[in-house]
Protein backbone atom coordinates (compact mmCIF):
# COMPACT_ATOMS: atom_id res chain seq x y z
CA UNK A 1 0.00 0.00 0.00
CA UNK A 2 1.28 3.46 -0.92
CA UNK A 3 0.42 6.53 1.15
CA UNK A 4 1.13 9.54 -1.00
CA UNK A 5 0.93 12.33 0.16
CA UNK A 6 2.11 11.15 3.57
CA UNK A 7 0.15 11.73 6.79
CA UNK A 8 2.65 14.46 7.67
CA UNK A 9 2.07 16.22 4.33
CA UNK A 10 -1.71 15.98 4.68
CA UNK A 11 -1.69 17.31 8.24
CA UNK A 12 0.42 20.25 7.08
CA UNK A 13 -2.09 20.89 4.29
CA UNK A 14 -4.96 20.79 6.82
CA UNK A 15 -3.14 23.22 9.10
CA UNK A 16 -2.58 25.60 6.17
CA UNK A 17 -6.26 25.41 5.21
CA UNK A 18 -7.35 26.17 8.78
CA UNK A 19 -4.82 28.96 9.34
CA UNK A 20 -4.72 30.72 5.99
CA UNK A 21 -8.15 30.20 4.43
CA UNK A 22 -10.76 29.32 7.05
CA UNK A 23 -9.63 31.48 9.96
CA UNK A 24 -9.93 34.84 8.15
CA UNK A 25 -13.36 33.87 6.81
CA UNK A 26 -14.86 32.78 10.15
CA UNK A 27 -16.96 34.87 12.51
CA UNK A 28 -15.13 35.96 15.69
CA UNK A 29 -16.95 33.41 17.82
CA UNK A 30 -15.30 30.53 15.90
CA UNK A 31 -11.74 31.76 15.36
CA UNK A 32 -10.46 30.45 18.69
CA UNK A 33 -11.67 26.92 17.94
CA UNK A 34 -10.21 27.15 14.45
CA UNK A 35 -6.85 28.25 15.85
CA UNK A 36 -6.92 25.33 18.30
CA UNK A 37 -7.71 22.89 15.48
CA UNK A 38 -4.90 24.30 13.33
CA UNK A 39 -2.49 23.94 16.23
CA UNK A 40 -3.59 20.32 16.73
CA UNK A 41 -2.90 19.61 13.05
CA UNK A 42 0.60 21.05 13.55
CA UNK A 43 1.09 18.89 16.66
CA UNK A 44 0.08 15.75 14.76
CA UNK A 45 2.34 16.72 11.86
CA UNK A 46 5.29 16.90 14.28
CA UNK A 47 4.14 13.66 15.92
CA UNK A 48 4.31 11.89 12.55
CA UNK A 49 7.85 13.13 12.07
CA UNK A 50 9.27 12.90 15.62
CA UNK A 51 6.95 10.49 17.46
CA UNK A 52 8.50 7.10 16.56
CA UNK A 53 12.04 8.03 17.63
CA UNK A 54 10.73 9.75 20.77
CA UNK A 55 8.75 6.64 21.73
CA UNK A 56 11.86 4.46 21.29
CA UNK A 57 13.95 6.83 23.41
CA UNK A 58 11.28 6.92 26.12
CA UNK A 59 11.19 3.14 26.39
CA UNK A 60 14.99 2.94 26.48
CA UNK A 61 15.16 5.57 29.24
CA UNK A 62 12.56 3.75 31.32
CA UNK A 63 14.17 0.34 30.84
CA UNK A 64 17.58 1.66 31.84
CA UNK A 65 16.21 3.47 34.87
CA UNK A 66 14.06 0.62 36.17
CA UNK A 67 16.22 -2.31 35.07
CA UNK A 68 13.23 -4.17 33.67
CA UNK A 69 11.41 -4.61 30.38
CA UNK A 70 7.88 -3.88 29.25
CA UNK A 71 5.92 -1.46 27.12
CA UNK A 72 6.04 2.27 27.84
CA UNK A 73 2.68 2.30 29.64
CA UNK A 74 3.64 -0.49 32.05
CA UNK A 75 7.09 1.00 32.62
CA UNK A 76 5.58 4.46 33.29
CA UNK A 77 3.20 2.98 35.84
CA UNK A 78 6.11 1.20 37.50
CA UNK A 79 8.15 4.41 37.54
CA UNK A 80 5.29 6.39 39.10
CA UNK A 81 5.10 3.75 41.84
CA UNK A 82 8.90 3.64 42.42
CA UNK A 83 9.02 7.45 42.65
CA UNK A 84 6.55 7.29 45.52
CA UNK A 85 8.29 4.40 47.33
CA UNK A 86 12.03 4.59 46.71
CA UNK A 87 13.83 6.95 49.09
CA UNK A 88 17.27 6.57 47.47
CA UNK A 89 18.28 10.13 46.47
CA UNK A 90 20.38 8.69 43.60
CA UNK A 91 17.31 7.01 42.14
CA UNK A 92 15.22 10.15 42.58
CA UNK A 93 17.84 12.23 40.77
CA UNK A 94 18.00 9.72 37.88
CA UNK A 95 14.21 9.60 37.72
CA UNK A 96 14.08 13.41 37.48
CA UNK A 97 16.71 13.39 34.69
CA UNK A 98 14.77 10.76 32.74
CA UNK A 99 11.45 12.59 33.18
CA UNK A 100 13.04 15.82 31.96
CA UNK A 101 14.40 14.07 28.86
CA UNK A 102 11.04 12.37 28.15
CA UNK A 103 9.09 15.59 28.69
CA UNK A 104 11.52 17.45 26.42
CA UNK A 105 10.67 14.99 23.65
CA UNK A 106 6.93 15.41 24.38
CA UNK A 107 7.32 19.17 24.09
CA UNK A 108 9.23 18.98 20.81
CA UNK A 109 5.90 17.64 19.47
CA UNK A 110 3.33 19.45 21.63
CA UNK A 111 4.93 22.88 22.21
CA UNK A 112 8.37 23.52 20.74
CA UNK A 113 10.30 26.08 22.77
CA UNK A 114 8.39 25.55 26.02
CA UNK A 115 11.49 23.88 27.50
CA UNK A 116 13.57 27.07 27.17
CA UNK A 117 12.41 28.06 30.66
CA UNK A 118 14.17 26.30 33.53
CA UNK A 119 12.49 27.52 36.66
CA UNK A 120 11.41 30.23 39.17
CA UNK B 1 -31.29 51.08 29.95
CA UNK B 2 -29.24 51.84 26.83
CA UNK B 3 -26.11 50.59 25.09
CA UNK B 4 -26.61 46.95 26.06
CA UNK B 5 -23.72 44.72 24.99
CA UNK B 6 -22.21 41.43 26.11
CA UNK B 7 -18.75 42.44 27.26
CA UNK B 8 -17.42 38.98 27.96
CA UNK B 9 -18.75 35.47 28.22
CA UNK B 10 -16.75 33.19 30.48
CA UNK B 11 -17.31 29.48 30.83
CA UNK B 12 -19.62 29.93 33.77
CA UNK B 13 -21.00 33.45 33.52
CA UNK B 14 -21.97 36.27 31.20
CA UNK B 15 -21.10 39.94 31.66
CA UNK B 16 -23.41 42.48 30.06
CA UNK B 17 -22.42 46.15 29.99
CA UNK B 18 -25.09 48.85 29.81
CA UNK B 19 -25.92 52.41 30.82
CA UNK B 20 -28.70 52.92 33.38
CA UNK B 21 -30.32 56.31 32.86
CA UNK B 22 -32.18 57.82 35.77
CA UNK B 23 -33.39 61.26 36.68
CA UNK B 24 -30.35 63.50 36.83
CA UNK B 25 -27.63 60.89 36.26
CA UNK B 26 -26.49 57.95 34.18
CA UNK B 27 -24.63 54.97 35.64
CA UNK B 28 -22.28 52.87 33.57
CA UNK B 29 -22.86 49.32 34.83
CA UNK B 30 -22.08 45.66 34.28
CA UNK B 31 -24.54 42.87 35.02
CA UNK B 32 -22.76 39.63 35.94
CA UNK B 33 -25.21 36.81 35.26
CA UNK B 34 -24.87 33.15 36.19
CA UNK B 35 -26.70 30.92 33.71
CA UNK B 36 -28.12 28.71 36.47
CA UNK B 37 -27.73 28.68 40.21
CA UNK B 38 -26.59 25.05 40.08
CA UNK B 39 -23.06 25.58 38.79
CA UNK B 40 -22.05 28.51 40.95
CA UNK B 41 -18.99 28.07 43.16
CA UNK B 42 -20.01 30.66 45.74
CA UNK B 43 -23.64 31.76 45.93
CA UNK B 44 -23.81 35.04 44.04
CA UNK B 45 -24.73 36.99 47.17
CA UNK B 46 -21.59 35.67 48.89
CA UNK B 47 -19.44 36.67 45.90
CA UNK B 48 -20.91 40.17 45.87
CA UNK B 49 -20.59 40.35 49.65
CA UNK B 50 -16.91 39.43 49.78
CA UNK B 51 -16.22 41.91 46.99
CA UNK B 52 -17.88 44.70 48.95
CA UNK B 53 -15.99 43.65 52.07
CA UNK B 54 -12.70 43.79 50.14
CA UNK B 55 -13.66 47.21 48.78
CA UNK B 56 -14.31 48.49 52.31
CA UNK B 57 -10.75 47.44 53.19
CA UNK B 58 -9.16 49.24 50.26
CA UNK B 59 -8.93 46.46 47.65
CA UNK B 60 -9.73 47.89 44.20
CA UNK B 61 -12.91 46.20 42.88
CA UNK B 62 -15.84 47.41 40.79
CA UNK B 63 -18.38 48.71 43.31
CA UNK B 64 -21.42 46.40 43.68
CA UNK B 65 -24.77 48.24 43.53
CA UNK B 66 -27.28 45.42 43.80
CA UNK B 67 -27.63 41.65 43.99
CA UNK B 68 -30.58 39.63 42.73
CA UNK B 69 -30.82 35.94 43.65
CA UNK B 70 -34.15 35.44 41.84
CA UNK B 71 -33.44 33.71 38.50
CA UNK B 72 -36.85 34.84 37.19
CA UNK B 73 -35.69 38.13 35.65
CA UNK B 74 -32.76 37.27 33.36
CA UNK B 75 -32.58 33.48 33.60
CA UNK B 76 -30.14 33.29 36.50
CA UNK B 77 -29.01 35.13 39.61
CA UNK B 78 -27.02 38.30 38.91
CA UNK B 79 -25.42 41.36 40.42
CA UNK B 80 -24.85 44.88 39.13
CA UNK B 81 -21.53 46.65 39.52
CA UNK B 82 -19.75 49.71 38.17
CA UNK B 83 -18.17 49.37 34.76
CA UNK B 84 -14.49 50.14 35.20
CA UNK B 85 -12.42 51.00 32.12
CA UNK B 86 -9.29 49.00 31.41
CA UNK B 87 -7.88 45.89 29.81
CA UNK B 88 -8.32 42.39 31.23
CA UNK B 89 -7.30 40.16 28.29
CA UNK B 90 -3.83 38.98 29.38
CA UNK B 91 -1.78 39.67 26.25
CA UNK B 92 -3.39 43.09 25.82
CA UNK B 93 -2.78 43.85 29.48
CA UNK B 94 0.90 42.98 29.04
CA UNK B 95 1.21 45.09 25.87
CA UNK B 96 -0.29 48.05 27.69
CA UNK B 97 1.76 47.57 30.85
CA UNK B 98 5.08 47.30 29.03
CA UNK B 99 4.29 50.14 26.61
CA UNK B 100 3.62 52.33 29.66
CA UNK B 101 6.55 50.96 31.65
CA UNK B 102 4.36 50.19 34.68
CA UNK B 103 5.06 46.47 35.20
CA UNK B 104 6.61 46.96 38.64
CA UNK B 105 3.79 49.27 39.69
CA UNK B 106 1.11 46.74 38.72
CA UNK B 107 2.95 43.88 40.47
CA UNK B 108 3.28 46.07 43.58
CA UNK B 109 -0.39 47.06 43.47
CA UNK B 110 -1.44 43.42 43.17
CA UNK B 111 0.69 42.53 46.21
CA UNK B 112 -0.84 45.44 48.09
CA UNK B 113 -4.39 44.42 47.13
CA UNK B 114 -3.79 40.87 48.39
CA UNK B 115 -2.15 42.21 51.55
CA UNK B 116 -5.23 44.27 52.30
CA UNK B 117 -7.56 41.36 51.62
CA UNK B 118 -5.55 39.08 53.90
CA UNK B 119 -5.68 41.67 56.69
CA UNK B 120 -9.49 41.36 56.87
CA UNK B 121 -10.86 39.31 59.78
CA UNK B 122 -12.41 36.15 58.23
CA UNK B 123 -15.27 36.49 60.72
CA UNK B 124 -16.42 39.50 58.68
CA UNK B 125 -16.87 37.40 55.51
CA UNK B 126 -20.42 36.64 54.32
CA UNK B 127 -21.95 33.66 56.17
CA UNK B 128 -22.44 31.65 53.00
CA UNK B 129 -18.91 32.12 51.62
CA UNK B 130 -17.18 28.81 50.88
CA UNK B 131 -15.21 27.58 53.85
CA UNK B 132 -12.76 24.84 54.67
CA UNK B 133 -12.76 23.85 58.33
CA UNK B 134 -9.29 22.24 58.24
CA UNK B 135 -6.43 23.87 60.15
CA UNK B 136 -3.94 23.17 57.38
CA UNK B 137 -5.29 23.91 53.88
CA UNK B 138 -2.06 22.55 52.31
CA UNK B 139 -2.76 19.09 53.71
CA UNK B 140 -6.26 19.05 52.23
CA UNK B 141 -5.04 20.36 48.86
CA UNK B 142 -2.34 17.69 48.71
CA UNK B 143 -4.73 14.86 49.60
CA UNK B 144 -7.09 16.01 46.81
CA UNK B 145 -4.31 16.23 44.22
CA UNK B 146 -2.90 12.86 45.25
CA UNK B 147 -6.27 11.22 44.76
CA UNK B 148 -6.65 12.78 41.33
CA UNK B 149 -3.18 11.70 40.19
CA UNK B 150 -3.99 8.15 41.31
CA UNK B 151 -7.22 8.29 39.28
CA UNK B 152 -5.67 9.35 35.96
CA UNK B 153 -6.35 7.00 33.05
CA UNK B 154 -2.66 7.00 32.01
CA UNK B 155 0.23 6.86 34.49
CA UNK B 156 1.99 10.23 34.70
CA UNK B 157 5.26 9.74 36.61
CA UNK B 158 6.14 13.46 36.37
CA UNK B 159 3.01 14.23 38.41
CA UNK B 160 3.91 11.45 40.86
CA UNK B 161 7.29 13.19 41.25
CA UNK B 162 5.44 16.40 42.07
CA UNK B 163 3.25 14.67 44.67
CA UNK B 164 6.31 13.17 46.35
CA UNK B 165 7.95 16.60 46.55
CA UNK B 166 4.77 18.12 48.00
CA UNK B 167 4.53 15.37 50.63
CA UNK B 168 8.11 15.84 51.73
CA UNK B 169 7.85 19.62 51.87
CA UNK B 170 4.35 19.90 53.33
CA UNK B 171 4.25 23.09 55.42
CA UNK B 172 2.67 23.08 58.89
CA UNK B 173 -0.63 24.89 59.45
CA UNK B 174 -0.20 28.58 58.60
CA UNK B 175 0.11 31.02 61.52
CA UNK B 176 -3.01 32.78 60.27
CA UNK B 177 -5.71 31.63 57.89
CA UNK B 178 -7.21 34.43 55.83
CA UNK B 179 -9.90 35.19 53.28
CA UNK B 180 -8.54 34.24 49.84
CA UNK B 181 -9.47 35.41 46.37
CA UNK B 182 -7.91 32.17 44.91
CA UNK B 183 -7.68 33.40 41.29
CA UNK B 184 -6.05 36.86 41.34
CA UNK B 185 -3.89 36.30 38.26
CA UNK B 186 -3.30 38.11 34.99
CA UNK B 187 -6.64 37.60 33.23
CA UNK B 188 -8.73 38.50 36.27
CA UNK B 189 -7.16 41.93 36.70
CA UNK B 190 -8.37 45.14 35.13
CA UNK B 191 -5.43 47.35 34.22
CA UNK B 192 -5.20 50.81 32.67
CA UNK B 193 -2.31 53.15 31.88
CA UNK B 194 -2.59 54.25 35.54
CA UNK B 195 -2.00 50.74 36.84
CA UNK B 196 -4.23 48.16 38.55
CA UNK B 197 -7.84 49.34 38.44
CA UNK B 198 -9.69 46.33 39.83
CA UNK B 199 -9.41 42.70 40.91
CA UNK B 200 -12.24 40.77 39.21
CA UNK B 201 -13.92 37.36 39.43
CA UNK B 202 -14.38 36.64 43.12
CA UNK B 203 -16.50 33.57 42.50
CA UNK B 204 -13.91 31.18 43.97
CA UNK B 205 -13.06 33.11 47.10
CA UNK B 206 -12.93 31.27 50.43
CA UNK B 207 -13.19 32.28 54.07
CA UNK B 208 -10.15 30.44 55.46
CA UNK B 209 -7.04 29.72 53.43
CA UNK B 210 -3.27 29.82 53.53
CA UNK B 211 -2.47 33.37 52.36
CA UNK B 212 0.58 32.09 50.44
CA UNK B 213 -1.79 30.18 48.14
CA UNK B 214 -3.13 33.55 46.93
CA UNK B 215 0.38 34.93 46.35
CA UNK B 216 1.68 31.84 44.58
CA UNK B 217 -1.15 31.49 42.06
CA UNK B 218 -0.48 34.69 40.06
CA UNK B 219 3.24 33.75 40.04
CA UNK B 220 2.79 30.59 37.98
CA UNK B 221 4.41 30.47 34.58
CA UNK B 222 1.12 29.93 32.75
CA UNK B 223 -0.09 33.41 33.71
CA UNK B 224 2.98 35.13 32.25
CA UNK B 225 1.91 34.75 28.64
CA UNK B 226 5.42 34.35 27.20
CA UNK B 227 6.95 36.96 29.56
CA UNK B 228 8.66 34.08 31.35
CA UNK B 229 11.32 36.22 33.02
CA UNK B 230 8.72 38.24 34.92
CA UNK B 231 7.42 35.94 37.62
CA UNK B 232 4.34 37.90 38.62
CA UNK B 233 1.85 37.67 35.76
CA UNK B 234 4.44 38.76 33.18
CA UNK B 235 4.42 42.19 34.86
CA UNK B 236 7.60 42.15 36.95
CA UNK B 237 9.74 40.03 39.24
CA UNK B 238 8.83 39.03 42.77
CA UNK B 239 10.39 41.98 44.65
CA UNK B 240 7.80 44.74 44.02
CA UNK B 241 4.98 42.23 44.53
CA UNK B 242 6.29 41.12 47.92
CA UNK B 243 7.12 44.72 48.89
CA UNK B 244 3.52 45.76 48.11
CA UNK B 245 2.20 42.81 50.11
CA UNK B 246 4.32 43.60 53.13
CA UNK B 247 3.55 47.32 52.95
CA UNK B 248 -0.13 46.39 53.30
CA UNK B 249 0.61 44.34 56.43
CA UNK B 250 1.15 40.88 54.92
CA UNK B 251 3.89 38.47 55.94
CA UNK B 252 5.68 36.73 53.07
CA UNK B 253 6.82 33.13 53.60
CA UNK B 254 9.11 32.00 50.80
CA UNK B 255 9.00 28.23 51.48
CA UNK B 256 5.24 28.21 51.73
CA UNK B 257 5.00 30.37 48.60
CA UNK B 258 7.10 27.84 46.67
CA UNK B 259 5.01 24.94 47.98
CA UNK B 260 1.81 26.54 46.68
CA UNK B 261 3.46 27.27 43.33
CA UNK B 262 4.23 23.58 42.95
CA UNK B 263 0.72 22.61 44.09
CA UNK B 264 -0.88 25.13 41.71
CA UNK B 265 1.15 23.87 38.75
CA UNK B 266 0.23 20.27 39.54
CA UNK B 267 -3.44 21.21 39.91
CA UNK B 268 -3.42 22.93 36.54
CA UNK B 269 -1.94 19.79 34.92
CA UNK B 270 -4.77 17.81 36.52
CA UNK B 271 -7.32 20.36 35.32
CA UNK B 272 -6.11 19.98 31.73
CA UNK B 273 -6.13 16.19 32.00
CA UNK B 274 -9.68 16.46 33.36
CA UNK B 275 -10.81 18.56 30.39
CA UNK B 276 -9.43 16.00 27.99
CA UNK B 277 -11.21 13.23 29.93
CA UNK B 278 -14.51 15.17 29.75
CA UNK B 279 -14.13 15.29 25.98
CA UNK B 280 -13.24 11.61 25.65
CA UNK B 281 -16.06 10.30 27.83
CA UNK B 282 -18.62 12.56 26.12
CA UNK B 283 -19.47 14.87 29.02
CA UNK B 284 -18.21 17.89 27.07
CA UNK B 285 -17.26 17.23 23.46
CA UNK B 286 -15.11 20.12 22.25
CA UNK B 287 -11.94 20.55 20.22
CA UNK B 288 -10.70 22.96 22.88
CA UNK B 289 -11.20 20.43 25.68
CA UNK B 290 -9.57 17.70 23.58
CA UNK B 291 -6.56 19.93 22.92
CA UNK B 292 -6.08 20.46 26.66
CA UNK B 293 -4.85 16.88 26.97
CA UNK B 294 -1.92 17.67 24.72
CA UNK B 295 -1.03 20.64 26.94
CA UNK B 296 -0.33 18.47 30.00
CA UNK B 297 3.40 18.09 29.10
CA UNK B 298 3.78 21.89 29.36
CA UNK B 299 2.68 21.74 32.99
CA UNK B 300 4.76 18.62 33.62
CA UNK B 301 7.80 20.55 32.42
CA UNK B 302 6.99 23.55 34.60
CA UNK B 303 6.45 21.22 37.57
CA UNK B 304 9.75 19.37 37.05
CA UNK B 305 11.61 22.68 36.84
CA UNK B 306 10.09 23.81 40.16
CA UNK B 307 11.07 20.60 42.00
CA UNK B 308 14.57 20.10 40.58
CA UNK B 309 16.55 17.92 43.04
CA UNK B 310 19.49 19.65 44.78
Amino acid sequence: MQYEPSAEDLLAAMAELLEDELMPALPDALTHKCRVAANLARILERQERLGPDAATREREQLRALLGQDGDSGALSARLAQRIREDDDPGFQRQAWDALVAITRDDLAIAKPGHDAWEGI
Amino acid sequence: MTGLRASSAGARRTNVAFAAEGPGRTLSLVATILPTAEIELNPIAAEAGVRSLAEAHGVPVPHVHAVCTDPGFVGGPFFLSDRVDGESVPRRVLRLVHAEGIGERVAGQLGEALGRLHAVDPAEAPDNLMDDPSENPAEVALAGADKMVAGLPLPRPALAFGIRWLERHLPPAPPRRTILHTDARNGNLLVSANGLEAVLDWEGSVRHGDPMQDLAWPALRMWRFKEDGREIGGFAGREPFVAGYEAAGGTFDEDRFRWWKVLGTLRWALGLAGQSAAHLDGRFRSIVMAASGRRVPELEWDLLMLVRPD
